[in-house]
């Protein structure tokens, strides 16, 4: 699920950025440090969309470095159990298969695949059904639903299944060509 | 006791689907075929159902068991929620009363006389079937082994976990991140390298043969055919509880509470005689002695309460000593109220009213103190002429070091001479007015920070 939310962060700047463009020197270094980022607590930080206040700074001691209180507004992007996703399928092996969705791994294993698709070996490993209509291989586009989240202090790691009403395969590349 | 009946008879059919092959043993016993006592839960539960509060060594007795693992077995039904136990010290008349109770209440046991009761008390140990709890604990068991087996079944929301068949270690889905080998992408062992093999798959393996890919049909089929057999066999359970839903569950109450309905309803006990060894907390023992109604006196006089207005100096309960402004000619006060007793040591020293040895003491702390004063000065003119007659004896000497050394004794000297006068002075003032002895300290101080300037100068010389 994706939030818009506002969040604070203590910035470090070096002295020689210190004249007219401070602000966007500290903006630029914010965007760096934090767009792409993984907290347990907030989930994926998306996109940062605005700053919302910078605070007084406070010299560090012996280095010079400046300590920056910034308030930001970010897009964050937070998994929950039962949610349903489409995610894109990254890998395939007797074990279940690996998807994607945004920045979020998913694993879904063998027995949370419907019953009636088989694991089918070869050059191209994919799950099958008996009358071949439905593929699932690599890049194949999926809608699953989650079943459990493991959330680390930098990464979310979720389970999936797509052994339940409407969910499986929306898109398979290998029938577009 | 037709009420009882279709509850007695579900926690017999309830002993034989859950409770017929638990082996009742001690961590410490060997599981042997010769000692093995499955099947005992279900002669207790069977026995339990043709009594109410048994007493836990008589029902031993009755199903000629040992004490210890019928106390086992009634251990763990009390966690499974079946029986309600109670324990309780008792003298030998306590359990005279409850055998009486049992007796009225249909147990067929009489009352054993004693010629001499003993007055030591045992914890005896009571227990009976709680049938309103019997009902839930056993509806909501089967529903929760239906549900297992249809998620089981289903594969809904259930983890996946893995083995490794080496190190035997145990993995959850939520490693696969970890675990995955990108040169053969299939789980590996973190510790032994070994490929980690699905736990459903592995046991189908181990039931059914090879583990190949369609175990987990095989693995489908199984549960099914397991949930039908379960259907089948609990088919009289399940008719059985539908049948008691809606009748009310016999209760018994607590023990002490089914002794007193049990004793009232039997007439050849004498039921004042069992009752008068009881306290009122429904306890045997010996009752509080009467000591009659207890009666409260409150003093609303508040002859002993201090006014909050009041001095700190002067009692609650005595009269405010008046102050001499206030007291007049032609007032009759007493001698408390004029400030004649131990109390009015506390007034004010420049009242009007004084007392001829107050005034003596004051004249002679003052004649002391002008004294001390002539005595410290004549001690510092002294310490001056010294200081000059060595100064010359210093500037009469042949070389700068040696003068420069007797100069640096005497200034220590001359500063531990200051210390002990202090000392003295200090331990010698009596307690008197305090700017004469700030006056002192003022003198101390001028006269170290002369000599401090007269070493100064001393070392400018150098």
């Amino acid at each position: 699920m994706f939030f818009h939310i506002v969040l604070e962060r203590n910035m470090q700047l070096h002295p020689r950025h210190f004249g007219p463009h401070l602000r966007d020197k500290l903006v630029s270094k914010l965007i760096k440090d934090v767009e792409g980022t993984c907290s347990g607590r907030h989930g994926f930080v998306v996109a940062i969309t605005g700053v919302e206040d910078v605070g007084k700074g406070l010299i560090r001691e012996g280095t010079g470095y400046v300590t920056f209180p910034v308030k930001y507004q970010c897009v964050v992007f937070r998994p929950f159990k039962g949610e349903i996703l489409e995610a894109v399928v990254t890998m395939v092996n007797k074990m279940g298969f690996f998807a994607e969705a945004g920045p979020v791994q998913i694993f879904v294993s063998n027995h949370l695949i419907p019953d009636d698709m088989e694991f089918q070996s070869g050059d191209v490993p994919n799950y099958t059904t008996s009358d071949g209509s439905v593929k699932i291989q690599k890049d194949s586009e999926v809608r699953l639903k989650i079943i459990g989240t493991r959330v680390d202090a930098t990464e979310i790691f979720c389970i999936g299944t797509i052994k339940d009403d409407f969910l499986g395969v929306i898109s398979d590349p290998g029938a577009a060509v | 006791m037709g009420s009882m009946e279709p509850f007695n008879r579900l926690v017999r059919l309830a002993a034989r689907a859950f409770y017929d092959d638990i082996s009742m043993k001690g961590d410490n016993q060997p599981k042997t075929s010769r000692g093995d006592n499955r099947g005992m839960a279900v002669v207790v539960l069977d026995a339990l159902t043709r009594r109410q509060w048994v007493r836990e060594e008589d029902l031993a007795k009755a199903l000629k068991l040992h004490s210890k693992q019928l106390r086992r077995i009634l251990r763990f039904f009390e966690e499974e929620k079946l029986v309600t136990r109670d324990h309780r010290k008792e003298s030998a008349k306590g359990a005279k009363i409850y055998s009486a109770a049992a007796a009225a209440a249909g147990d067929g046991q009489s009352i054993t006389k004693e010629g001499e009761e003993k007055v030591k008390m045992h914890t005896h140990s009571y227990c009976c079937l709680d049938y309103a709890q019997i009902c839930d604990v056993v509806r909501y068991r089967i529903h929760r082994m239906k549900k297992k087996l249809k998620d089981e079944l289903d594969s809904r929301n259930t983890i996946q976990h893995y083995i490794c068949p080496n190190c035997k270690k145990r993995y959850s889905a939520f490693d696969a991140l970890q675990l995955i080998s990108y040169t053969d992408e299939y789980f590996h062992c973190e510790n032994c390298n070994g490929e980690l093999v699905a736990e459903s798959d592995k046991l189908a393996s181990e039931e059914m043969g090879d583990g190949d890919d369609n175990a987990r049909k095989r693995r489908r089929e199984k549960l099914k055919d397991m949930q039908q057999r379960i259907d089948e066999q609990l088919k009289p359970l399940q008719a059985q509880l539908n049948r008691v839903k809606d009748l009310p569950a016999p209760e018994f109450g607590s023990l002490q509470s089914w002794e007193r309905a049990n004793i009232g309803a039997f007439g050849t006990a004498d039921p004042s005689a069992a009752d008068s060894s009881r306290n009122p907390q429904g306890q045997y023992g010996t009752p509080m002695p009467y000591l009659g109604e207890t009666k409260v006196e409150v003093a609303l006089s508040g002859t002993g309460v201090k006014d909050e207005g009041a001095e700190s100096g002067t009692n609650g309960n005595g009269l405010k000593v008046l102050p001499p402004w206030m007291i007049k000619q032609g007032m009759n006060l007493t001698k408390e109220q004029r400030g004649e007793t131990s109390n009015s040591s506390n007034l004010d020293e420049k009242s009007e009213v004084k007392d001829e040895k107050k005034q003596d003491s004051k004249e002679d702390e003052k004649s002391i103190q002008d004294e001390y004063i002539k005595a410290y000065y004549e001690a510092l003119r002294k310490r001056q002429d010294e200081e000059e007659a060595k100064r010359k004896i210093q500037q009469e000497g042949d070389t700068f070091a040696s003068a420069s050394h007797s100069e640096r004794q005497v200034g220590m000297k001359s500063k531990r001479e200051d210390d002990d006068e202090g000392v003295e002075w200090e331990e010698e003032q009596p307690a008197g007015n305090t700017a004469e002895t700030y006056k002192l300290a003022d003198l101390n101080v001028e006269a170290q920070e002369s000599g401090d300037e007269e070493d100064e100068i001393d070392w400018e010389e150098g």
